[in-house]
């Protein structure tokens, strides 16, 4: 039997083997719960209870009938930080800073981000200029002291912030990546001055160099933190009240799960804690399949979320934004395109048509939910090309309006000239063709051919277009994950335990060997295994991976590369960056390099999970047989049950295969068949 | 063509787009100067065979919107003898170019040996040669000073680079490792383009990517032909000035624009515009034009993809030989000064013809400061090239923000971080921020400029500045104040100020370790009378120390009790005391010539009657301004003459139609720009 991951022994689940994999969405909260011992596997859906979401989650537990003392772990995927953030709602912010910076946060880079545009006006910043405090201090480039902190400028600016009632601290000095004492003092004293302010230091939170990105991410962290520590300790509260005494643990951005006492103190780093699940599950069922290079499609109602892996590992950024604001934690490079099943279509005053990335969301919703929504969606597309079954029941007790879709549809059609079906295939050609962009920006932009991967679809709408996307792109293979409605909150379940340690030193190779970069990387190293001994994880559990974001001496952009295993020469290490710099930019290059950050990432092994295998070779028989335009011609199109499949049986499309929370399109030239452990492949012919 | 459908047509446009796209991530990735991959100052664009722009992304409108005219005259130059592998380079101002810091590769791409598209890139090397590093001389007087002239040239030949010219460009140029990553950048990005053509062209049928991006062209031409027919027909006019200095001291050169909107056409004439000077305040037809289109298309159709289209319904007029049309052998080192001003005289015409679609002035320039010299720690040449950029200004629904990158600047990122500076050249900078009290005043605040102060930690360098603003202020509109102007001067690590005969053109200063650079950028204008800004607005201006609590009483009329908050009934009293006082004029028409000479050019005169200069407080040979409750100011220097009959003012045909007068109407008048607080007071207390 094969397993998701490696085996591990998971120190904190030695006895009790139920684990559930909570995922809070916009509409839904998901929850997968996973019985080692009997090896079931279930997933159900709650109503999302904003602005209580533990509450959602406490339903969702309290649905499994579970007695609170037989589960042994929860590990959350959490929107918090992320709305929190967009929604402009979190802590009023105090920020201290260096002497004349007042205004790095105010003014940014000084660009603009709408071309063309007389009345574009710049984002608002996350704290008022009146609560950006000026203290005297400075460090140079280098980390020497070269003016040393005012305390009592410090003491002061506690005084005024306290006055303005701030509910969160953010401390900002220039250079504090090369010597953060400045910043360690200065939050001493502000905590000794209020000790109920929670306060987030540049130097902890990110310690790399560009200040405009460093202080953006601390303050960041620092205006969602009030909200995220306050939510995961209610929901710590209330497990608690249940009596479910299993650790608590969140998903980050960075792929790993954090404690959530880590997580409450830099929850920046939960920015992508929803779509990271679903990334790290994917490479589980990748490895299960033997399929190293795969791109995950992850459609929900109002954005699509994309990922590269190669060599069943994904890429690491820290370029990632939240709204406007820079969001330089390290993450998994995910990309987003704000088109869904919930996204608008509309024509403009130039009579361009749109997609997105306006969206119906849950409320209306698409005119098909019969809830008021007058506008269409792709989802009113889909409807109107039959692809969706008409006494289908979305998302709970909402029946489908089928002559609702019909109608919005086609008086955008009019405005066109275009048939309501030739307008629904156009709303879904231009949404596949954003979505296509997308995947295109973290394939082809990286001088990678997509046609190498394979196309891993999941969340609501992702089975939906996956042929859609695959074809566009050239894609042959499409993988459909078990539970593709519910698929992040099942990742959740098998993700490892991750820390990223990073420290900026800058660092000419020629002038270093490997003795001095062993220098810096062992304190981190150390540093990595005590976070993860803290979290009971034992030294067999635990893999540590190197990674050095290095460029040519003159650049000003780094490329995170691993360092190669046991180098005997430090030209090694030279080796190993050309060769990711040609394939990135498709372009040789040459010349001294320098190392500019220093990566150490500490896994602690997640649990492995089996999935159920089924054996059975009937034939596969329809359930029912409609009208569904491919092509422009509606054909009649027979429909199947997942669940019903038998195993290693292909159907030829077109075909339509349903299951709860998901419905896979089989277009012509498509097969689809399902193996042992239930996972749709749809191959296209030919290939 | 009518058998594309509109969705293959909105996928393929997706697909030129992001072509476009790519290249910009690539450029970015892959550049070795900080202008670039900092600050971005580069742009990529999509050219069909005729040279009209068919796509771009994120890119800088100062670069990309005047690239059709450089393909143009490679295409001239050039043009029968392009064959596929050939690669063109040029930055000749007078053929088609910007500055020539601004180096640009064609690159055309063939379709069954027939030309189709060119990818362009056009980059800001930071040093082309010329007198000064970085090559942004504020005081050349001839091209030469300005760096090396590339006309266009076959820099790569069926493939082959041409190595000796190669050697040549960068034996004129500083830090050449720098200059020639910037090439491999700009060409790594074409030859991506070219790749991702081809999968198009053989996904669609290049017929099919042809018809797309004509269809594209005629959408935004009938879009901005709508726009255009919606305003009313009419003249308009608005005239501004460039600044140079002879020796004498100041001499403004003028900028007239007049603005004819006939149905769906229009044509923006600047006849009368000064001669070409020899200093640094030409620039070419190029970006004149590209300069207009730019404004037109931020007022009236802002929220759609640019393209050549847009600009079908336009006709500039430019006279060759002048400042808006240079010709050989003038310095042609200022576009972003020529192409603010150019949108600025647009805007102010504008405000006349749409009055709720255009903001108050942008700021002024593009404020090209450069501090260059040999680093002593490494022995090796450095060029740290900074163009801070100012306030916008402030419009019917907002505040114009405060240094951000003006509509001609794209995506550009203008604050370079100090942590990168400080660890790259031989700086120190001391302080970054906004200056208080420097945005116009209005109804709508205009956008604060920056402050910075950088000083040289080691060694000697030689600091220059390519600016222009420096005298005339951004102007407010609709009743707005005008903005903080531009300004530099060097603290010596005595403490001694000093300050440069010609502000905002430098040439070449030299400085040393210790010596600090101020630099502040200009901001923007006010929009609306500040009388009627919201007291809240002011209050909050107040907290946020972006208003002085001494210009909210006397220029916004808003008075604090004790514990700061706003008197509102004090407040009201207080604003109709400096409503009723201040001065206005009766205006009577007259066909008397109000210019006189100005170096090669001419200035306005504004003429009083001397009873009414001492009403107004104002004094002889200032510069002041009239103006109404709608409308651009109309600016001159004072001139007592006592023939005037007092309380009236008399106005040109010109004047009129700036003023947007009828008969006999009162006008306002005041000084342009007196500087109300003490602006170079240190920055933090």
């Amino acid at each position: 039997m094969y397993s998701l991951k490696g085996s591990g022994n998971r120190p904190c689940l030695n006895s009790i083997m139920i684990i559930l994999g909570i995922d809070v969405g916009g509409t839904f909260t998901d929850l997968v719960l996973h019985d080692a011992q009997t090896g079931q596997l279930r997933s159900l859906k709650t109503p999302t209870t904003p602005p209580a979401f533990a509450d959602g989650v406490l339903n969702a537990i309290s649905n499994t009938g579970l007695p609170a003392g037989e589960i042994g772990s929860i590990v959350h995927g959490m929107t918090v930080a992320t709305n929190t953030a967009l929604e402009m709602n979190g802590a009023r912010l105090g920020v201290i800073t260096t002497r004349g910076f007042r205004d790095v946060l105010i003014v940014g880079r000084g660009n603009r981000t709408q071309l063309y545009d007389i009345k574009a006006v710049r984002p608002p910043p996350l704290v008022e200029r009146a609560r950006v405090l000026e203290v005297d201090e400075r460090i140079t480039a280098t980390g020497e002291v070269y003016l040393p902190l005012n305390n009592d400028h410090v003491a002061s600016a506690c005084e005024q912030l306290m006055d303005e009632g701030v509910e969160a601290i953010a401390i900002c000095f220039l250079h504090s990546y090369a010597n953060p004492d400045h910043e360690r003092r200065a939050a001493k004293i502000v905590q000794r001055a209020l000790p109920n302010i929670p306060v987030s230091i540049s130097s902890n939170i990110l310690p790399e160099y560009r200040e405009f990105e460093r202080f953006s991410t601390t303050a960041l962290n620092a205006y969602v933190g009030p909200k995220v520590s306050q939510y995961l300790g209610r929901l710590s509260d209330s497990l608690a009240k249940s009596g479910i005494v299993a650790p608590l643990r969140i998903m980050g951005s960075n792929g790993g799960t954090w404690s959530a006492e880590a997580m409450s103190a830099e929850p920046v780093n939960a920015m992508l804690s929803g779509p990271a699940g679903g990334v790290t599950a994917s490479i589980g069922i990748a490895k299960l399949l033997g399929l190293p290079n795969i791109i995950t499609y992850d459609m929900g109602g109002t954005s699509t979320d994309a990922c590269l892996i190669r060599d069943y590992e994904y890429n690491m950024t820290t370029e990632g934004h939240v709204g406007m604001w820079p969001n330089r934690a390290s993450q998994i490079e995910i990309k987003t395109v704000g088109a869904g099943g919930g996204s608008i279509a509309y024509i403009d005053p130039g009579k361009f048509l749109n997609v997105g990335p306006r969206s119906a969301g849950a409320a209306p919703g698409p005119a098909c939910y019969g809830k008021g929504g007058t506008e269409p969606t792709v989802t009113d597309a889909n409807v109107i090309l039959g692809r969706f079954r008409p006494d289908l029941a979305l998302g709970g007790e909402i029946k489908l309006d089928e002559d609702a879709s019909l109608s919005v549809v086609s008086s955008l059609g009019d405005q066109l000239e275009l048939s309501p079906e030739r307008m629904a295939e156009g709303i879904i050609r231009l949404a596949v063709a954003r979505m296509t962009a997308t995947v295109k920006e973290i394939s082809v932009m990286r001088g990678l051919d997509p046609r190498d991967f394979t196309l891993f679809a999941y969340g609501g709408a992702g089975p939906l277009h996956a042929a859609d996307i695959a074809e566009e792109l050239g894609i042959t293979r499409i993988v459909i994950p078990p539970m593709p409605g519910t698929f992040s909150a099942f990742g959740l379940l098998t993700a490892d335990t991750r820390y990223d340690i990073t420290k900026t030193r800058l660092t000419k190779l020629q002038d270093t060997d490997l003795a001095g970069l062993e220098d810096i990387l062992e304190p981190m190293r150390a540093e990595a295994r005590d976070r993860l001994h803290r979290d009971g994880f034992e030294d067999d559990d635990i893999r540590l991976q190197v990674y050095l974001d290095m460029r040519f001496v003159g650049q000003a952009f780094e490329l995170t590369t691993p360092m190669p295993d046991s180098p005997r020469h430090i030209t090694e290490i030279t080796e190993a960056f050309q060769t990711i710099y040609e394939e990135r930019y498709a372009q040789k290059d040459s010349g001294p390099c320098e190392i500019v950050s220093f990566r150490v990432v500490g896994f602690g092994n997640g649990p492995s999970i089996d999935l159920p295998v089924k054996s059975d070779d009937a034939k596969a028989t329809p359930t029912g047989i409609r009208p569904i335009s491919f092509e422009s011609q509606f054909v009649d199109t027979p429909i199947y049950q997942r669940a019903e499949l038998p195993t290693h049986t292909i159907i030829s499309g077109p075909a339509v295969i349903e299951e709860d929370g998901a419905t896979t399109v089989v277009p012509p030239k498509f097969t689809a068949s399902v193996d042992n452990y239930c996972i749709l492949t749809l191959m296209r012919e030919g290939a | 063509m009518s058998n594309i459908d509109p969705i293959t047509l909105e996928v393929v446009t997706e697909g030129l787009i992001s072509v476009v796209r790519e290249m910009r991530a690539t450029v970015f990735r892959t550049a070795r100067s900080v202008a670039i991959y900092e600050a971005r100052d580069f742009s990529c664009g999509l050219f069909d065979a005729k040279g009209q722009v068919v796509a771009q992304s994120e890119d800088i409108g100062s670069h990309v919107v005047p690239l059709p005219w450089s393909v143009e005259s490679a295409l001239n130059e050039i043009g029968d003898n392009l064959e596929p592998g050939d690669i063109i380079l040029m930055n000749d101002p007078y053929l088609g170019g910007t500055h020539l810091n601004d180096v640009t590769i064609i690159y055309p791409v063939f379709e069954d040996g027939e030309l189709v598209f060119f990818p362009a890139v056009r980059e800001h090397w930071a040093d082309v040669g010329g007198a000064v590093p970085g090559s942004m001389s504020g005081t050349a007087t001839e091209i030469y000073q300005e760096g090396i002239r590339i006309p266009p040239v076959k820099i790569v030949e069926r493939g082959v680079i041409n190595k000796p010219l190669m050697e040549v460009l960068l034996s004129n140029m500083r830090v050449r490792e720098e200059r020639l990553g910037d090439f491999n950048s700009s060409l790594a990005a074409c030859r991506t383009a070219e790749r991702r053509l081809s999968e198009l062209t053989k996904r669609y049928s290049m017929q099919t990517l042809l018809d797309c991006v004509e269809l594209n062209l005629k959408r935004s031409e009938v879009r901005m032909r709508e726009n255009i027919r919606a305003l009313p027909d009419g003249e308009y006019y608005y005239e501004d000035y460039l600044e140079t200095f002879g020796p004498d001291g100041f001499e403004p050169l003028l900028l007239p624009l007049n603005l004819t909107i006939e149905d769906d056409e229009l044509t923006a004439d600047f006849t009368g515009a000064s001669p070409q000077v020899p200093a640094p305040v030409n620039s070419t037809l190029a970006v004149t034009a590209a300069s207009v289109f730019i404004a037109l298309k931020s007022t009236l159709d802002a929220k759609h993809a640019l393209n050549h289209g847009s600009f079908r319904p336009v006709t500039v007029v430019a006279p060759e030989g002048t400042i808006v049309n240079v010709g050989h052998p003038a310095p042609a080192g200022s576009h972003g000064e020529i192409r603010k001003r150019v949108i600025a005289t647009m805007l102010g015409a504008l405000s006349r013809a749409c009055p709720e679609l255009v903001s108050a002035d942008i700021h002024r320039t593009s404020f090209h400061n450069l501090i260059g010299g040999i680093d002593p720690a490494t022995g090796s040449e450095f060029v740290h090239y900074e163009w801070s950029c100012g306030g916008n200004g402030g419009f019917k629904e907002a505040d114009g923000p405060s240094a951000m990158a003006a509509i001609d600047w794209g995506d550009l990122t203008t604050v370079q971080p100090t942590e990168v500076l400080e660890n790259r050249f031989p700086l120190h900078i001391e302080w970054t921020q906004l200056g208080l009290d420097s945005g116009g005043a209005g109804e709508r605040r205009g956008g604060l400029g920056m402050r910075r102060a950088l000083r040289l930690t080691r060694g000697n360098a030689v600091y220059s500045l390519l600016s222009d603003g420096a005298i005339m202020p951004p102007f407010g509109i609709h009743g707005g104040e005008t903005g903080a102007p531009v300004d530099s001067y060097v603290i010596g690590a005595d403490g001694t100020e000093h300050h440069f005969d010609s502000p905002g053109k430098v040439g070449g200063h030299a400085i040393t370790k210790g010596d600090t650079v101020i630099l502040q950028s200009a901001a923007g204008g006010g929009y609306g009378d500040p009388l009627i800004r919201p007291t809240r607005d002011v209050w909050q201006d107040v907290k946020n120390d972006i208003v002085s609590i001494d210009i909210a009483k006397r220029v916004y009329g808003v008075c604090f009790d004790a514990d700061g908050n706003v008197s509102e009934d004090e407040t009201k009293a207080h604003r109709r005391e400096i409503s009723a006082a201040r001065p206005s004029l009766k205006t009577v028409k007259c066909i008397k010539d109000h210019y006189v000479a100005s170096g090669p050019s001419k200035r306005r005169t504004i003429r009083l009657h001397p009873d009414d200069i001492e009403r107004a407080s104002l004094e002889v040979g200032q510069k002041i301004e009239l103006y109404d409750k709608v409308g651009p100011p109309l600016r001159g220097w004072l001139v007592a003459d006592s023939n005037v009959e007092p309380t009236t003012v008399p106005v040109d045909e010109r004047g009129s139609t700036l003023l947007g007068l009828t008969v006999d109407q009162y006008v306002m008048v005041r000084p342009l720009y007196t500087p109300q607080v003490s602006y170079r007071s240190a920055p933090v207390q």
